[in-house]
């Protein structure tokens, strides 16, 4: 991941197996499109089983966004690991539930905290999900 | 269509012809939206709108401007936004506005999802012309 540093980046550490991912609070499309590298290469390099997705300062999630973070999460799932979206905003949970964005296959936490809780838990079985052919 | 405004009403117009114009789109409506006093909820609404539609001009027109500004009727006040371009127009608003429906592969959220976060909404394209969509929230409480 070379990217610069500065505030507008995606920021990827790891703490033990989990990855915790955070986004910065107002992602530009590149930003956006560098999600699903940042975190697959992470996932492969450091063999991450979770990957927490921090959205707590984002004050934007438009179906752009969303679609981006549910087809990561497709991919992470594919990879063997699992997604967990921290720390959505209240203000943010609304609009996006107004909108109708479905992120009905990615599993949600109220703080990092809690998701380091859920990613010790076991993983829901599969949904088979037919509404998520977007 | 967005009525002459008094000197401190926050108002302006943009172009979109990038990527990067729709984050400063965002952040001109999101001003204008906490300079009318809205509330948190109503002004991450306003601007997710503000984001969809950005998005849409870019995507399928190109370019086009977006304007933004007060509005007052009778006694309600608010914040009204335009989209303008002259892109290849919609051919059927019908199906255009449904939700899930997408030309792009998109997730066919931004109109039909723009339209429930604001309060009024109007388009009006002409195949091979261009779009202009039109949307206003209006204060509560004012």
């Amino acid at each position: 991941m070379d990217r610069k540093p500065g505030n507008n980046n995606i920021s990827v550490i790891r703490v033990r197996d989990v990855l915790i991912v955070t986004m910065p609070p107002e992602p530009d499309d590149s930003v956006i499109n560098a999600l699903q590298e940042s975190v697959l290469n992470a996932m492969e390099r450091h063999e991450s089983q979770a990957v927490l997705l921090d959205i707590s300062s984002v004050e934007i999630f438009d179906s752009f966004f969303a679609r981006t973070v549910s087809e990561t999460a497709q991919m992470v799932r594919v990879m063997g690991g699992r997604t967990i979206i921290v720390g959505m905003r209240p203000a943010v949970a609304i609009t996006a539930t107004q909108i109708g964005l479905a992120l009905g296959n990615v599993e949600t936490a109220l703080n990092v905290d809690r998701a380091f809780d859920l990613a010790a838990t076991r993983p829901k079985p599969e949904k088979h999900d037919k509404s998520s052919h977007e | 269509m967005i009525k002459a405004a008094t000197n401190n009403s926050p108002s302006g117009e943009l172009w979109i012809k990038n990527e990067n114009d729709i984050v400063y789109a965002r952040g001109a409506v999101r001003e204008a939206a906490i300079q009318l006093g809205f509330g948190q909820t109503d002004v991450t609404r306003i601007v997710t709108a503000a984001s969809e539609l950005a998005r849409n001009t870019f995507k399928y027109a190109g370019e086009g401007v977006i304007r933004w500004g007060r509005v007052e009727t009778g006694s309600r006040m608010g914040l009204q936004l335009q989209f303008v371009d002259r892109g290849p127009g919609i051919q059927d608003i019908d199906l255009a506005m449904q939700d899930g429906f997408s030309t792009s592969g998109g997730l066919g959220k931004g109109l039909s999802g723009s339209k429930r976060l604001m309060d009024d909404f109007e388009i009006e394209s002409t195949a091979g012309h261009g779009t202009t969509v039109t949307l206003t929230k209006w204060r509560a409480n004012w």
